[in-house]
């Protein structure tokens, strides 16, 4: 069987996993939008893993054109940007001049993410359809991972809903460096690679939102 | 024949329209949203057509990639619009997402049956009225419900909007991808995604009969 099938299959079991735990924990009237941005993420992956699975047996090309697959991913990175962005920031960050630190060293994340980029794809000979795709993928994991590491790090003063959500945030972060590597290694053509890492993401994504449950819970206690 | 869409279009959509003054509430939006998929369908259909030579006549890569992001970016503008303006509760966006959902698939199966009318068969009417029409309906009750989400803050909007046409074109495209070789296993996902919402709806409504509004106040992160 094609290893990239494989390398999919996986991912898309690890992240099924973790949509029907949130669905069952989250899909219910008054509970947090948060979870339930943490879920779509996962429901959003599993969709776009089964994307990638079907063209592959279908079509059976993958990075030769535009696909699906790529919206799927930026996608999924958006509901982890929104979640932070959108319902966790302003709990955690209310302006305060003595935050500034927290809200600059978080910058590194995007930074990183940006000179791998230029690095793996921009400045190679890969073709400009895999340095526009990289890009793009590239561009929303700058977004969310600024987030993930800034609540990673910043004090939780007021509220403690942030001190419970660094699990959360740090699977995040691994979950989002290892989409930049699948990058890497999927347009390399170094399948033991993707499949590896493809693993590692079917772990990483289920104990995203399993992170979350388990911070909501320790919050509420 | 040039103008069969049309023809269709007008003995479909009149009848429907000289309906809506005699209705109200409820029924009126329904039928208006059922209308309002119809006309999208058309214009969907005329778009597609005019894009296709773009792409090299490929239809396969067309109908897998390029259609489902048209489509559903389409059917998601006059709900968006309809939450923008008038309401954004979740069980009126609920509702008017799926009639405008399975008033596209209407129009739409019924444009594939006169444009193929020799080739089908009642086996070609249950995959699409299963699944064709029922994964229009489900695209846009989702995109119905994640707007009543995202709508209750600014921060949220933009981005979660932008999340909800991904997931709705992806779905959508790994059912057109079905359709190329695999339809039997393409009449699954709708089903599949179809019978766990109509239980959600069910629990839902049988929760909302049982108990007294639940007014208690939520918490900073619940929203």
């Amino acid at each position: 069987m094609d290893l990239i099938l494989i390398a999919n299959i996986i991912a898309c079991l690890g992240a099924l996993g973790g949509f029907i735990f949130g669905a069952i924990k989250f899909f219910r009237p008054k509970k947090s939008i948060y979870a339930l941005m943490i879920t779509l993420f996962c429901g959003v992956t599993v969709f776009t893993r089964l994307y990638q699975i079907i063209r592959v047996i279908v079509i059976g090309e993958l990075v030769d054109r535009v696909n699906l697959g790529v919206i799927g991913f930026i996608g999924s990175l958006l509901f982890l940007f929104t979640a932070n962005f959108g319902v966790m920031d302003k709990i955690g960050d209310d302006g305060a001049k003595s935050l500034r630190k927290y809200r600059l060293i978080p910058l590194a994340m995007p930074a990183a993410v940006l000179a791998a980029y230029l690095v793996f794809f921009f400045f190679t000979d890969l073709t400009t359809l895999i340095k526009v795709v990289a890009g793009s993928i590239a561009f929303f994991v700058c977004l969310s991972s600024y987030y993930n590491l800034k609540h990673l790090i910043l004090p939780d003063v007021k509220n403690g809903i942030i001190d419970c959500m660094r699990q959360y945030n740090l699977f995040a972060l691994i979950y989002e460096i290892l989409c930049i590597i699948e990058l890497i290694t999927m347009t390399r053509g170094l399948a033991i690679g993707t499949i590896i890492i493809c693993s590692l993401m079917g772990i990483v994504s289920p104990l995203t939102i399993i992170s979350v449950a388990r911070g909501v819970k320790k919050w509420k206690a | 024949m040039e103008s069969l869409e049309y023809i269709l279009f007008i003995c479909i959509a009149v009848p429907l329209l000289m309906m809506i003054p005699l209705l109200k509430g409820r029924s009126r939006q329904l039928l208006g949203f059922t209308l309002i998929g119809i006309l999208i369908c058309l214009f969907t259909s005329e778009l597609n057509s005019l894009l296709l030579p773009l792409f090299d006549n490929d239809i396969v890569y067309m109908t897998t990639v390029v259609t489902p992001v048209i489509e559903e970016l389409s059917k998601m503008i006059p709900i968006l619009l309809f939450a923008l303006l008038f309401d954004n509760k979740l069980d009126t966006l609920f509702v008017l997402g799926l009639a405008l959902g399975i008033g596209f698939g209407f129009f739409e199966n019924t444009l594939v049956l006169v444009q193929n009318i020799s080739n089908v068969s009642i086996t070609w009417a249950l995959i699409r009225g299963f699944a064709t029409a029922l994964m229009h309906g489900i695209c846009t009750l989702s995109v119905g419900l994640g707007i009543s989400f995202v709508r209750k803050k600014r921060k949220l909007f933009y981005p979660g909007l932008f999340a909800l046409l991904t997931y709705t074109s992806v779905y959508h495209g790994i059912f057109n991808m079905l359709q190329v070789r695999y339809q039997y296993v393409g009449l699954i996902l709708p089903i599949i995604t179809y019978i766990p919402l109509v239980i959600l709806q069910v629990v839902i409504a049988k929760k909302a009969k049982n108990n007294e509004p639940d007014n208690t106040p939520e918490p900073p992160i619940f929203e």
